[in-house]
């Protein structure tokens, strides 16, 4: 009992962190190689070629920073990588924790998030990692509601905050059929929270890597583990909202949700390859004003549809 | 109610922890750590919650924490004055009353602590405690929190339009304007006025 109920999904964590994170590293190199990006040595090794030599690196020291927030903060942004993928249903089972508001505490990881990677660029004492903290502030108080919104939409139909529930209440029709708006505004906040792709405002290029700027070794080496993990828990509940989770036929439950939660990382890896950096006074102006209309919507759908029922 | 000695562990882990990060809230002399330290404390008292059966109401403090501490740090930096809140400030003032205020607060608070005869009354079997909160929220007692609501945002709307009515560029209330880039020219950074005429609504003083 105690091995089925303590040890199996501590050690299912670990190993969907561990290896999540490298098949997002992996998976992201494809993609470039396939769009046409130049090659960087074999995909599967890059980046464990990458991780060993951060692991080796000096880690770089700014004047007069906030040393223990600054340290901290890459390994708590894993650890709230590691609290969603915790929250994460691989089947009816088989979950590490099914607590009856799964779906609030995947709500609080995003805020907490936003705390987290702003203390990261802040705790640094330079000038391009605090801008980066504080344009990621604007951003992640911008997709929050969105998040919100969405999340309450899909908890609507199952009756409860229950991850596992969410999954059961779509044994008939997906929720991404049911609430067309959804996944897609969904998406969005993904890319938020990892600041991947069109909404990497904090760690971007025009700031010369942002919060991430003046960290190297092995601090940086976490962060990037983080991020990744981050995006593979994020794809993990995507999956359990709105692609029915561990139903399906002919394959066992868990097995459905590594090729669901591979969908949702193709996409948002995709996307992140292909859309450019959206400006950040434009990507708050158009979270408030288009996004968050639109999660309203999906939100009145989802209430008469469920009144309807 | 019986439960394992590990949540008895667990509990006195968080309460100490609690305990600790809202002395440091006092005893660090930046605005954002002392808002991170307030929110570690707010985390752990919500996991105690959690541990007392509060599934909801342990994990809103969570994010309403996060997301609250996040913009009062924010806040702060802004009214402060204080660049990106990493200058070096006291973070105590007046502390003849307020240690008078802690203490007896402490004393009240730990009195009732001792004194209180709480109830025994074991929870029926079947209660489900995030759906009978709802049904009080939304149910018999929602006057009350939508009212506590509206007078908590009326609050913070009106606290932000009284303390920033001291604009950059002058008073809020009287239309500010950035100076121009020569003296008396058009406010700098503005666009020219109609060209095709006809906006009424635009006043802008020409010289």
């Amino acid at each position: 009992m105690i091995l089925n109920e303590m040890v199996l999904p501590i050690i299912v964590v670990l190993a969907v962190l561990v290896g999540g994170a490298y098949s997002v590293a992996v998976m992201d190199r494809v993609i470039a190689t396939r769009l046409g990006a130049p090659r960087a040595g074999n995909p599967w090794l890059s980046p464990l070629t990458r991780g060993a030599w951060l692991l080796v690196q000096q880690a770089n020291v700014t004047e007069a920073p906030d040393g223990r927030a600054w340290r901290l903060a890459p390994a708590l942004y894993l650890a709230l990588a590691a609290t969603g993928l915790a929250l994460v249903p691989w089947s009816e089972t088989l979950v590490a924790t099914d607590l009856a508001t799964s779906v609030v505490l995947w709500g609080s990881v995003e805020a907490l998030a936003t705390v987290v990677i702003f203390l990261h660029g802040w705790s640094a004492n330079a000038p391009l990692a605090l801008i980066g903290a504080y344009r990621y502030v604007a951003l992640g108080l911008s997709y929050l509601l969105i998040s919100m919104f969405v999340l309450i939409g899909v908890a609507l139909p199952a009756e409860s905050l229950q991850l596992t529930q969410v999954v059961m209440s779509q044994e008939g029709l997906w929720n991404v059929v049911r609430q067309p708006l959804g996944l897609p505004l969904f998406l969005v906040v993904g890319l938020g929270m990892t600041f991947w792709g069109p909404l990497n405002l904090a760690d971007s290029t025009d700031l010369a890597g942002g919060t991430a700027s003046e960290v190297s070794g092995p601090p940086r080496l976490v962060w990037d583990v983080a991020r990744a993990a981050m995006l593979v828990a994020f794809s993990g509940i995507a999956a359990s909202a709105f692609l029915g989770g561990w139903l399906g036929p002919w394959l066992s439950g868990p097995l459905w949700m590594v090729v669901k939660m591979l969908a949702v990382l193709a996409v948002l890896l995709w996307l992140g390859r292909v859309v450019p950096r959206v400006a950040p006074e434009r990507c708050v102006t158009g979270m408030w004003v288009v996004l968050l209309p639109l999660a309203f919507v999906d939100l009145i759908w989802a209430g008469v549809a469920a009144l309807w029922q | 109610m019986n439960h394992g000695i590990l949540v008895d562990i667990a509990f006195l882990l968080l309460a100490v922890l609690a305990v600790v990060s809202g002395w440091r809230v006092f005893r660090t002399d930046s605005m954002v750590r002392a808002s991170f330290f307030l929110l570690l404390s707010f985390i752990a008292v919500g996991a105690i919650m959690l541990l007392l059966a509060a599934e909801y109401l342990g994990v809103a403090m969570f994010f309403m924490m996060g997301v609250e501490m996040m913009v009062m740090a924010l806040f702060m930096v802004m009214f402060m004055m204080n660049p990106a809140g990493l200058n070096p400030m006291v973070m105590v003032h007046q502390h003849r009353i307020s240690m008078g205020a802690g203490v007896t607060a402490f004393l009240v608070l730990g009195l009732m602590a001792l004194l209180t005869r709480f109830p025994n009354r074991p929870l029926p079997a079947g209660l489900e405690p995030v759906a009978s909160l709802g049904h009080e929220m939304l149910g018999g007692s929602m006057l009350i929190f939508e009212s506590a609501a509206v007078v908590l945002l009326a609050t913070m709307i009106g606290v932000v339009v009284l303390s920033s009515h001291r604009g950059r560029y002058g008073a809020a209330n009287e239309g500010s304007l950035p100076p121009g880039l020569a003296p008396g020219g058009d406010p700098a950074g503005k666009p020219k006025e109609d060209q095709d005429g006809g906006h009424e609504h635009h006043h802008h003083h020409h010289h």
